[in-house]
């Protein structure tokens, strides 16, 4: 296997693979906050801002194996 | 190794774009010397450009069908920086116009203008709690300013200058500064250092100063890192889904040699509206929290225990 059919191969796989766990990350988080705004529908707003900054922690995680793929796709 | 098909691919949404930047070339002959040089910003720019699609916009347009307008090459080159400026002096020009003549009863711009910022101070407040007023400026200016770049991404004929990394590293490097020195100011030099050695109060606490004082200094260094990637892959990542999208609904009814492709792309549209709210979103509120986080209150603790 050579350098560039390496890239093709692993650069997608990576995202997926990243993504597949940031997936478990959201939606334990998500549905944790569910739980929690269904419980105590009064602080909804709080539990919703929190939520939203949680999953942009998470879904970093994803976006920086995207940003590898940008940086290595020129050499593809 | 299909890289030649792919190049076939590229060239023929390329040209149904109408947005041959620069030719690609045909036979990929591994990373050049001269590659391994270039820095990350210049290796995205460099990817982004060549080998992925992102729409064309009014001056990779006004390049390519008029290339000797005067000052052309300067503005197809700094395409990015032409277009923050613009929408800044935008912004700027809308809220001229609606605070110019103020009045108790407002008319449609003082008005929504009035409820933008309003929710803005609300947000801010609620986060910072007592005293967050002052901050109020700067982090509600970041929210507007980053939500109308995002949102330049979907106009026709603009481009999304956050999809570009120089402005976003732009951005995370003021909200450092902007937080060392918020932070410097309020609790002085000495708090400062206190709060960056982990405030040793005992024996253990002064043990443990060697490894917190690298490690918090570590963080405040990544956080605009943290944040400039976040912002700059999300915008991108959507910019160029769309670019994509608009490329296979062309190609795919490309025999029919119809003007007009199929509109594949238009749930991406309506996604790329919440992903740059959101990002703006996030965006604002983790600096507030940053800023939050460097004050000398006392619920710091429980806010950084929800937050991390």
């Amino acid at each position: 296997m050579d350098f560039h059919s390496a890239l093709g191969l692993s650069l997608p796989l990576g995202v997926g693979i990243a993504a597949l766990g940031s997936g478990i990350g959201l939606g334990k988080a998500v549905g944790a906050a569910m739980e929690a705004m269904s419980r105590q529908p009064e602080i909804q707003g709080k539990i919703q801002l929190s939520m939203i900054i949680g999953a942009a922690f998470i879904e970093a995680l994803t976006i920086y194996a995207l940003v590898t793929v940008f940086l290595l796709m020129g050499k593809i | 190794m299909s890289s030649l098909a792919t190049d076939t691919i590229h060239r023929i949404i390329e040209k149904s774009l109408g947005a041959s930047t620069t030719p690609i070339p045909v036979i990929p002959t591994g990373p050049a010397p001269s590659e391994a040089v270039h820095g990350a910003a210049q290796a995205a720019a460099h990817a982004a450009g060549e080998n992925s699609v992102e729409l064309p916009n009014l001056l990779t347009l006004l390049n390519q069908y008029f290339p000797n307008l005067p000052g052309m090459p300067f503005f197809h080159h700094y395409e990015t920086q032409v277009f923050s400026l613009g929408i800044a002096l935008g912004i700027v020009l809308i809220a001229f116009l609606a605070s110019r003549k103020r009045k108790l009863i407002p008319g449609p711009l003082q008005n929504l203008v009035e409820i933008v910022v309003e929710a803005l101070d609300k947000l801010v407040c609620e986060t910072i709690g007592h005293g967050g007023r002052r901050y109020t400026p700067f982090l509600g200016t970041l929210f507007i300013y980053i939500f109308c770049m995002n949102i330049a991404g979907i106009i026709p004929f603009m481009k999304a200058p956050t999809s570009n990394l120089n402005t976003t590293i732009s951005l995370g490097l003021c909200v450092f500064f902007y937080v060392q020195i918020n932070a410097l100011r309020t609790n002085g030099i000495i708090g400062y250092l206190d709060h960056l050695a982990g405030q040793p109060r005992d024996v253990i606490g002064w043990c443990m100063v060697i490894l917190m004082f690298p490690l918090h200094i570590m963080e405040e260094l990544i956080k605009p890192v943290s944040l400039a990637l976040r912002l700059f892959g999300n915008i991108l990542g959507e910019d160029l889904l769309i670019g994509a999208f608009i490329g296979l609904g062309i190609t795919m009814v490309h025999f029919l040699h119809s003007p007009v492709g199929v509109p594949l792309h238009f749930p991406f549209l309506l996604l790329a509206i919440l992903t740059s709210t959101v990002q703006a979103l996030v965006f604002s509120l983790l600096s507030t929290i940053y800023v939050l986080l460097m004050l000398p209150h006392e619920e710091i603790h429980e806010v950084s225990a929800v937050h991390s």
